[in-house]
């Protein structure tokens, strides 16, 4: 399988603090990798440095093919960035909020409206679209912002906490969505989450982190099997509190 | 493309409905405001050319007759006689329905005659603490209407010559002359400074409000990205940094000057309806003031104005550059406000100071602290000009170049690192969690 992701031991430093220590993994094509792993852990710090937004003390990530490091204008072309949380500009309408959004990634003009188009079908906000940002609900901002990051059908799309703080209907559209995208689409996904639930419907391989260090990586299907768990909640406990002790 | 594609964002994030409906306001406020003054100001010419002299005679004498009849025939007076007994002031104006009175007392003639000073009692009503609410020129005129017929009696008297009156008025003619470097003009020195005063009033409130609009401006386009969770996902986007704080700074720049401009625009007019021509011209001895002006070398050149926009245009990067390092600083609107503070006080300082005195006379101390606070060589830069100081004003400018050329250092350094997403002062709000130093909120 084509890589889209490699992440090369990347580590963290925040003055005496390491919050990322030497984490290794990759993406392939298509696929959906879930970051887990309690607050604190070193999450949002490794997606950061991938989205080239803080710099790696050590180590690197390359998005296909370019240097997180050395190349981060090429890597933000391939990527698309949904932080937790994240706002957009309350006083702008829906509608011109994806097309400035989509006059960031692209210049021609067809190819913009062409990423507008495809934001409005996902989002499916419809007349919302003309309102003020600021009108909308938690869930309506979270779908235009998923739509914005996912319209330029960028090689690599990185969510952090996707639905947080979503109603159950909200979430599950969304999860579907991303899942959707990526059987076909071929679109890759990067996402993190505290929903175990969320993390075992949606994606295809999990890497559980705390504390800066990757404890594991794999299937869902072979850990839970490997930790003879019923789900992956169990697993996360498990590595997480055996990591702990040891 | 994509530049332009930030900066109409940037644009439309500035201006909105509030800041149409203020500047309207804004020009509103001062035509109305100019309006009043000017109505008040005729009404005080008015009132300056046709003196209403009210006047109680309690001597009663053939001299006071006389005073009050030649009072009666000077031109412009419209003198009323009044009765009233009594010692209470209040009354004695409300009894006769008048703001202003004279009391000639009893005993008036028989102390003039004495050769004694004579003394006369002046009433006035104030009204309010308003400068303009309280000129009168009632009993001033007739004060000086009286001291002159009296003057004119005694001399009279005397058996002077009309000449000799006259030249015992102004016993001696003054030519007045202002000196400004090597240059001289046949003026008097208040007049120039009156005239000076007078066009370069409003130039420092427009260095104000752009200062503080600018820095206002950009401010709130950085920490309003981070406050409201959207910086990242524009960090992320396949754009360079220094275009994403350059369409801000731009953005920042046009909207403090549209602002500069309508108060420049709303101050001149205000300063047109309700200034009096008369306060600059009253003072013009054989020479005009404006070409007093060019004989002294105190007219700005094409040139000396190109070099004051220079010394602005320095000025708002200054601003811009801080701006930026404040921006990222700032992690709420209240802490936002609050490091503006620091802004406001350095471009107060300097401008109260111009505006008050000469900073060149000021003790050396307190010289030298207002010129490290850059805002200061750009209040001062009419008057380096005007005077011919071109050592302090290039001085200034430069000291300004490498101010905004460490500042904008910093600011980009800012900009470009992990900094920008890391660093914040709460100044807004008590931490509900401490932090570790330099760690961000979720790892």
């Amino acid at each position: 399988m084509e890589k889209v992701l490699e992440v090369k031991e990347l580590s963290k430093q925040y003055n005496k603090v390491l919050a990322v220590d030497k984490v290794s993994f990759d993406i392939g094509a298509g696929e959906i990798f879930a970051l887990i792993g309690p607050n604190g852990a070193g999450k949002t710090s490794t997606i950061r440095m991938i989205s080239t937004l803080l710099t790696p003390t050590s180590g690197d990530a390359f998005v296909a093919g370019h240097s997180a490091k050395d190349e981060p204008e090429k890597v933000r072309e391939c990527i698309t960035y949904l932080p937790d949380e994240a706002g957009a500009y309350k006083n702008m309408v829906g509608l011109k909020y994806l097309q400035f959004m989509a006059g960031l990634f692209f210049t021609d003009i067809d190819k913009i409206n062409a990423a507008v188009e495809r934001a409005k079908g996902i989002c499916c906000l419809g007349d919302r679209l003309n309102d003020k940002i600021g009108t909308y609900s938690r869930g309506m901002i979270r779908k235009l912002l998923l739509a914005r990051a996912v319209m330029t059908r960028p090689k690599l799309a990185i969510l952090d906490e996707p639905t947080s703080g979503l109603d159950v209907l909200n979430a599950l559209e969304i999860r579907k969505t991303i899942k959707k995208l990526a059987e076909e689409e071929g679109m890759s996904f990067l996402i993190s989450s505290h929903n175990m639930l969320e993390i075992e419907f949606v994606s295809d391989r999990v890497g559980i982190i705390s504390k800066g260090h990757l404890l594991l990586t794999g299937h869902i299907q072979d850990i839970k099997e490997k930790y003879q768990a019923a789900n992956l909640e169990e697993v996360f406990e498990k590595v997480v509190n055996g990591n702990e002790v040891h | 493309m994509k530049f332009i594609n930030l900066l109409k964002k940037e644009l439309s994030e500035l201006i909105n409905v509030q800041m149409i409906a203020s500047l309207v306001m804004i020009v509103a406020m001062f035509a109305l405001i100019g309006s009043v003054a000017s109505d008040a100001i005729d009404d005080i010419k008015e009132s300056t050319k046709t003196a209403k002299i009210n006047i109680i005679d309690r001597d009663e004498t053939e001299f006071t007759d006389e005073l009050i009849s030649m009072l009666k025939d000077t031109k412009g007076v419209t003198l009323k006689e009044f009765n009233t007994e009594g010692d209470d002031y209040a009354e004695l104006l409300k009894a006769n329905k008048v703001d202003n009175l004279i009391i000639l007392p009893e005993g008036f003639t028989e102390t003039f005659e004495s050769g004694k000073t004579p003394r006369l009692i002046s009433i006035t009503r104030m009204k309010s603490a308003s400068t303009m609410s309280n000129v009168t020129s009632g009993n001033d005129s007739a004060i000086y209407m009286i001291n002159d017929v009296i003057y004119d009696i005694i001399t009279k008297n005397a058996g002077l010559t009309e000449e000799q009156v006259e030249l015992m008025s102004s016993p001696v003619e003054v030519t007045e002359n202002t000196v400004v470097d090597d240059k001289s003009a046949e003026i008097a020195s208040g007049s120039i400074i009156s005239k000076l005063s007078f066009q370069s009033s409003f130039l420092p409130i427009v260095i104000f409000m752009l200062i503080m609009m600018t820095t206002q401006s950009l401010m709130n386009a950085i920490s309003s990205e981070k406050i409201d969770k959207t910086l990242e996902t524009l960090l992320s986007a396949p754009i360079s940094r220094g275009s994403i704080i350059g369409s801000k700074m731009l953005a920042a720049t046009i909207i403090a000057i549209i602002n500069a401009g309508v108060y420049m625009f709303a101050f001149s007019k205000f300063i047109s309806t309700a200034a009096d021509p008369d306060i600059v011209e009253k003072a013009v001895g054989t020479l005009s003031v404006d070409d007093a002006l060019v004989k002294l070398g105190l007219n700005l050149s094409a040139a000396d104005y190109v070099l004051i926009g220079l010394q602005l245009f320095f000025t708002i990067m200054i601003c811009l550059s801080v701006s930026i390092i404040l921006g990222a600083l700032a992690n709420d609107a209240k802490s936002a406000q609050n490091l503006l503070l620091p802004i406001m006080f350095l471009a107060m300082v300097p401008y109260f100071v111009s505006i008050l005195m000469d900073i060149n006379e000021l003790p050396t101390v307190v010289k030298y602290v207002l010129y490290a606070i850059p805002f200061t060589h750009t209040f001062s830069a009419i008057s380096n000009l005007s005077f011919g100081n071109m050592g302090l004003f290039f001085g200034g400018l430069i000291y300004q170049v490498i101010v905004f050329a460490v500042c904008m250092f910093f600011a980009l350094r800012l900009f470009k690192s992990d900094k920008i997403l890391t660093i914040s002062l709460n100044l807004g709000q008590k931490s509900k969690f401490k932090k570790k130093k330099g760690q961000p909120e979720d790892e």
